[in-house]
């Protein structure tokens, strides 16, 4: 026994520089950088022990991603073990079901000790026929968390794989013919550079039982990197649907188009989109197929606001070309069989999702769920709509102190008032704007009275008064709210979130786009930057704020009814008052398609009683 | 201008060396994708999928694929690369190398200017095994319209003589094939590639079949330089190709090999359900509009029990029986309609051109609307 061993090993030793001596110098070098990419990614992979899957740690404080499957069902405190062999405590953290996604975050053993991360590529970037690694611990094989190295190729880009039912949506997704089997799941898809550009999570497997048939999909990363700041919100995501029906054509001969086929009340609707019209571009993407219709909606979360071209053949034979912005719905409030999408391609199989380890049914949406245990169930708060509430407030007080920076106005609980000169109404006359807020002095702000006097007419509106109308609250008419707005920006600003009942979290990260340069032809790819929000809900009325990642806020949206548009504020030129408080010194209030005024500050004056 | 090849060449060394050891195949799969095309045509059920791939073969739009299910319908369908979408037409048929070869374009609606592999690469010498392959298909019916086909990377592992199966019957082709390491048998993958790693085609990629011996699933490919010898009723021999099939087009006329139903066969215009097992009974599925089922009175759902008086319980047992007919001989079938028996009388007809796929497995065209 002994010997024979022995005798492997000399013959191992043997063949080793012979192989060498051989080896192309290219090849070699080849080989070498990818045993190096390997090495540095390594440490970063981890075996999610809880739900039998993989995962990959994606900053030094411990986030890191997983499949959704592989933690449905799971209690929310989870172990990890990573590449150094040791077993983590983590927690779960965001959510996505559609998009089989979950953000967790491990905790180290001790406090403070950084972990090793893998860096974010851009998916955007993989081609087919780019060599690709795949890492992971399939069949749960490593019982020290050492990853198994998988290598192969890109075999398509931009895939679209159905969702079953309602579940495991992969959208523009990448296809591997690197090898993933029952384990892998959540594990990470590397690029030669060592970036991660995917996670992979789904196979079609057809007659081969789940284990790998050269078909593998993961989850690429761009798409991850927009429902980011939802994950990290703790938020249970949603993912989008446009309210529209598309088709491509069958004409013969004819390229593939999208057009709209029926369309249901919705935001694309009051921007204008109608049946027939013909879809060109969604977000940057030219639409030339269902399947890359559907890519695109699956890229972002619920109530993005995403620029949609489409072409119009007029009565008179004239083509009539529009872009809009449109805020995109809800997907789960849908009918799950009748999406946004009815395909005219055959609908292949469902391909289904592979399930956390061997012999292990694919967990379903969380069948009985147990309670948090260890050290993570510190940071686990349960709450309706979050997979956990603790880390929307912990992201939403992030917020919030960053938002302090511009002033603390929380003395000022007296009359506010704001004098502003500009365009106004459809006509856009030079008109004199003032907003005033007077408190009455009633504990509950009930009676708290909102006065507006726009070009010489008054309008006045108790905003939490029991027996006020819906259009009292929708005054000035055509702003979709302006006075109502301006008591919510009171609110916030004098009392934060005692000033609100019901909601006061963090919506994650959304688009916000400036209003364009008068008339100017918007550029919304170029207009838009990142924004935090905060979501809050006082007297029926919710309020959407938009904050720049560096705290300052940039607007507001007023929604008065989920049906209809929503007043927008837009604040620029800030400026610092006497006491060193940040006060926008431009105010821009559009209204559906309409900009309802666009406002020069003349005075601020806050009343400390 | 003595540096300046110097230079060049050393630009060219680089360049190949480049490819040839890392970085991607993107460029390589960027110029083969656009050679490929997805078709669509009858099929849709468990094991018989409605989708496949196939290669462009001339600038004019004919199109080499496998013989399969999927071309057994009037309504075969096409997507190029560019994403537009095309009718096309069964021209010719070898069931003994099981490929067939289909046309887009018409005298009205022509095409030119495609982009095709020259079927001269199948006078290349074959591959040895070791070769570095990349695989070409449009499995799983991933990609619809514009989108790129599914490229895998793999190795040709042997040049071995294929002894195939689909289910119980015994794979048409039995010449030789490259086996590779890259999983090609998926569902749809049939009819697309095999390439090197330079992106110069060396196979079609074959049915879906297992291995007789080990009931294992075969990755392979047909070479492009494929022929078989094949022993004709009157002794003599005849060679056939691909490149013979690909040249001849229209003209392109498939032998009958010995032993092979000895009337000849004969045409009834009837369809029947999908082959699936192993005694499938055997209903009808459809009847072709004025052949001698239709003159007949058959309709779908029909069940042929007996033939001539002979009980027939399968589909395979019919196919056998029929087989046996030449045209212009009459044949008395029983069939069950509901729960009552009838008796018709059918003739024989010479086939209609071009000859569909040898019978099994025989499955029908898919409902209108569920088709691209």
């Amino acid at each position: 026994m002994r010997h024979t061993g022995l005798m492997g090993l000399v013959a191992l030793a043997m063949a080793i520089p012979a192989a060498a001596a051989d080896i192309d110098p290219l090849l070699k070098k080849t080989e070498d950088r990818r045993v190096e990419v390997i090495r540095k990614v390594y440490p970063a992979v981890a075996a999610v022990v809880t739900g039998g899957g993989s995962g990959v740690v994606i900053s030094p404080d411990g986030y890191a991603l997983t499949n959704f499957h592989v933690v449905a069902g799971q209690p929310p405190t989870l172990k990890c073990g990573l590449a150094d062999g040791v077993l983590y405590d983590a927690v779960l953290v965001g959510l996505d079901k559609i998009g089989d996604v979950a953000l967790i975050k491990l905790l180290p053993k001790v406090e403070g000790k950084l972990f090793p991360f893998a860096p974010l590529g851009d998916s955007d970037k993989v081609r087919t026929g780019d060599y690709a690694l795949a890492m992971g611990n399939p069949f749960m094989l490593a019982t020290d968390f050492t990853p198994t190295v998988s290598f192969g190729v890109v075999s398509g880009v931009r895939r679209y794989q159905y969702p079953e039912r309602g579940m495991f949506e992969y959208t523009d997704c990448i296809q591997i013919d690197t090898s993933i089997n029952p384990g892998n799941s959540g594990g990470p898809l590397f690029n030669m550079n060592g970036e991660l550009i995917g996670i992979n999570g789904r196979g079609s497997f057809d007659k081969r039982a789940r284990i790998n048939s050269g078909v593998g999909y993961a989850i690429s990363i761009n798409q991850i990197k927009n429902f980011m700041g939802h994950l990290r919100a703790g938020l249970f995501v949603d993912h989008a649907s446009l309210g529209a029906l598309v088709s491509s054509g069958v004409e013969e001969t004819a390229q593939g188009r999208v057009s709209v086929t029926a369309m249901i009340e919705s935001d694309a609707s009051r921007r204008g989109l109608k049946v027939d019209d013909q879809l060109l571009y969604f977000g940057p993407r030219p639409m030339t197929s269902v399947n890359q219709f559907k890519n695109v909606l699956g890229l972002f979360p619920k109530g993005w606001r995403v620029p949609l071209t489409f072409k119009r053949e007029l009565d008179n034979g004239v083509t009539e070309r529009k872009e809009i912005l449109v805020r995109l719905m809800g997907y789960e409030r849908l009918d799950l069989n009748n999406p946004n999408a009815a395909p005219v391609e055959p609908k292949p199989q469902p391909e289904r999702p592979m399930p956390g380890g061997p012999g292990r049914p694919t967990p379903g949406p969380a069948p009985e769920k147990k309670g948090p245990t260890g050290p993570g169930a510190k940071l686990f708060e349960a709450k309706a709509g979050y997979a956990n509430y603790y880390f929307n407030k912990l992201e939403r007080d992030k917020l919030l102190a960053a938002f302090k920076k511009s002033g603390d106005f929380t003395s000022l609980k007296g009359a506010w008032q704001m004098q502003a000169t500009g365009k106004l109404g459809d006509k856009g006359r030079q008109a004199v704007v003032v907003l005033r807020a007077v408190p009455k002095g009633a504990k509950d702000a009930n009676n708290d009275l909102l006065q507006g006097i726009f070009d010489g007419i008054d309008f006045s509106v108790e905003p939490l008064a029991v027996e006020v109308s819906g259009q009292a609250l929708r005054d000035p008419p055509g702003s979709g709210g302006l006075l109502v707005a301006f008591f919510q920006l009171r609110q916030l600003l004098v009392y934060g979130e005692k000033g609100f009942v019901g909601n006061f979290s963090h919506g994650g990260v959304e688009p916000y786009y400036p209003p364009p340069t008068e008339g100017t032809k918007p550029d919304y790819l170029a207009l838009r930057v990142d924004a935090q929000i905060l979501r809050t809900s006082l007297g029926g009325v919710n309020t959407k704020w938009f904050f720049h990642l560096n705290g300052q806020l940039l607007g507001l949206e007023v929604t008065l009814d989920r049906d209809e548009d929503p007043c927008e504020v837009h604040f620029s030129e800030y400026r610092k008052d006497a006491s060193g408080r940040e006060l926008p010194g431009r105010l821009i209030v559009k209204y559906g398609d309409r900009d309802y005024a666009a406002l020069r500050v003349d005075g601020w004056k806050l009343d400390d009683k | 201008m003595k540096t300046r090849m110097v230079w060049l060449a050393g630009v060219l060394l680089l360049a190949a060396g480049f490819s040839r050891a890392d970085e991607s195949f993107a460029k390589v799969a960027a110029e083969v994708n656009p050679k490929l095309v997805k078709v669509y045509g009858s099929g849709g059920f468990k094991g018989l999928p409605s989708y496949g791939t196939g290669v462009l073969v001339s600038p004019d739009g004919y199109i080499l694929t496998v013989a399969s299910h999927l071309l057994e319908t009037p309504d075969l369908r096409v997507h190029l690369h560019d994403g537009s979408r095309w009718s096309a037409k069964l021209i010719a048929v070898e069931p003994e190398l099981d490929a067939a070869l289909i046309k887009i374009g018409t005298e009205k609606n022509k095409v030119e200017d495609l982009p095709f592999f020259d079927m001269a690469a199948a006078k290349a010498p074959l591959a040895q095994p070791g070769t570095g392959i990349l695989a070409f298909s449009n499995q799983f019916h991933i990609a619809t319209r514009d989108e790129p086909m599914s490229v895998m990377r793999g190795t040709i592992a042997a040049y071995a003589r294929l002894h195939g199966r689909i289910g119980i019957f015994e794979a048409p082709y039995t010449g030789m094939v490259y086996v590779v390491d890259a999983i090609t048998n998926n569902p749809g993958a049939a009819g697309g590639i095999v390439t090197n790693r330079k992106g110069e085609i060396l196979g079609l990629i074959g049915k879906e079949l297992r291995n007789e011996q080990t009931n294992t699933w075969i990755n392979y490919a047909v070479p492009l330089g494929a022929s078989l010898d094949i022993r004709l009723a009157d002794g003599t021999t005849a060679k056939i190709s691909l490149a013979d099939l690909v040249e001849k087009k229209e003209k392109y006329k498939a032998v009958a090999k010995v032993g092979k139903g000895a009337g000849g066969g004969g045409y009834l215009g009837l369809l029947l359900v999908p082959n699936v097992v192993e005694r499938t009974p055997p209903y009808i599925e459809s009847v072709e509009p004025g052949s001698p089922a239709a003159k007949a009175g058959l309709q779908p759902d029909d069940l042929v029990v007996y033939v001539d008086g002979l009980p027939v319980v399968s589909i395979d047992m019919l196919w056998e029986m029929l087989g046996k007919y030449r045209p212009q001989d009459r044949v008395q079938l029983e069939i069950r309609r509901g729960d009552k028996l009838q008796t018709v009388s059918l003739t024989f007809e010479v086939p209609p051109r071009p000859v569909a796929p040898s019978p099994p497995p025989s499955p029908t065209a898919l409902p209108k609307g569920n088709q691209p």
